[in-house]
């Protein structure tokens, strides 16, 4: 089988994964009243919202360590760490919003300052930075460095913002699996359907960055055939200059 | 009483529209670079 037949069904398997999240969120969980009753749905959005963007931005500094390393330097590390940070921010801008719809209904507002939520929004805005960073002109080492570099910086605010729940006192509850006493707080129907819709948005992650990654390959690609033609075109110049005589 | 399934429309309606319109624009970029490159392989 090609790689192109492997994607196809590793894209299948996503979609099939992902039918079966919606259908046991949206028909088989039940109901919550002190969750906002209906609104507890959202619930198999967010967490694996959440979870997709601490493993994308995870992914993305070890790549960037990757590349700062001179043994291990390749551009592909570059190229996977900037695939993965664009997904991440994808999936943080979603959980920020399905948070602030399942907050409405069950805190009163749609949006609270509290350590998670700036935590949160802090990390959002930090790789939308470094997003920025990577659209500047550079030469592809130079850009190489300062965006790995800002990668590491940027993934500091992971821990703060997973343990932001423990260390402060928020709104936001605390962890409903990995809270600091290890007691998790599902069972039944739901727990079932909120690992098949972590499981489904890791698929479905991996599937992105495959397609991102692909994508910046081909965009350095370009710029490396402009950077050639270019070079080309002055050489000519060059060369009709001194041909024709003064 | 709707019991709040305005905001689980309203969530899952959201995220599946911006994950499919981010996946199509991936695809369609890529596959527009393509074009733009043939006489190289990409499969």
């Amino acid at each position: 089988m090609t790689a192109r037949t492997w994607k196809r069904l590793f894209l299948a398997a996503t979609l099939v994964a992902l039918g079966a999240t919606a259908v046991f969120a949206l028909w088989v969980t039940p109901p919550r009243e002190e969750q906002g009753f209906e609104a507890v749905r959202l619930l198999y959005l967010h967490v694996p919202c959440a979870w997709v963007a601490y493993l994308a931005f995870g992914i993305t500094a070890f790549a960037s360590l990757l590349w700062l390393v001179p043994r291990t330097r390749s551009a592909t590390w570059d190229l996977l760490a900037g695939a993965s940070a664009e997904v991440g921010v994808v999936f943080t801008g979603l959980m920020l919003v399905v948070g602030s719809l399942w907050a409405r209904p069950t805190w009163g507002t749609w949006w609270e300052w509290d350590a998670r939520l700036t935590t949160t929004a802090i990390l959002f805005f930090l790789y939308l930075g470094y997003l920025a960073l990577r659209r500047t002109g550079a030469t592809a080492a130079e850009r190489g460095k300062r965006c790995a570099i800002a990668a590491l910086i940027a993934f500091a605010d992971v821990p703060i913002v997973h343990f932001s729940v423990t260390w402060w006192q928020t709104l936001h509850q605390q962890g409903t699996v990995f809270n600091p006493q290890l007691d998790v707080k599902i069972d039944g129907s739901m727990a079932f359907t909120l690992v098949l819709a972590v499981a489904a948005f890791t698929m479905l992650y991996g599937y992105l960055v495959l397609e991102r990654f692909e994508l910046a390959q081909l965009e350095e690609g370009r710029e490396e055939r402009e950077l050639q033609h270019a070079i080309a075109e002055r050489v000519r110049a060059e060369r009709s200059e001194q041909v024709v005589p003064a | 009483m709707n019991h709040n399934w305005n905001f689980v429309i309203a969530g899952y309606a959201i995220v599946t529209g911006t994950l499919l319109s981010y996946a199509a624009w991936v695809r369609v970029r890529a596959r527009r670079l393509r074009r733009t490159l043939p006489d190289e392989s990409h499969d």
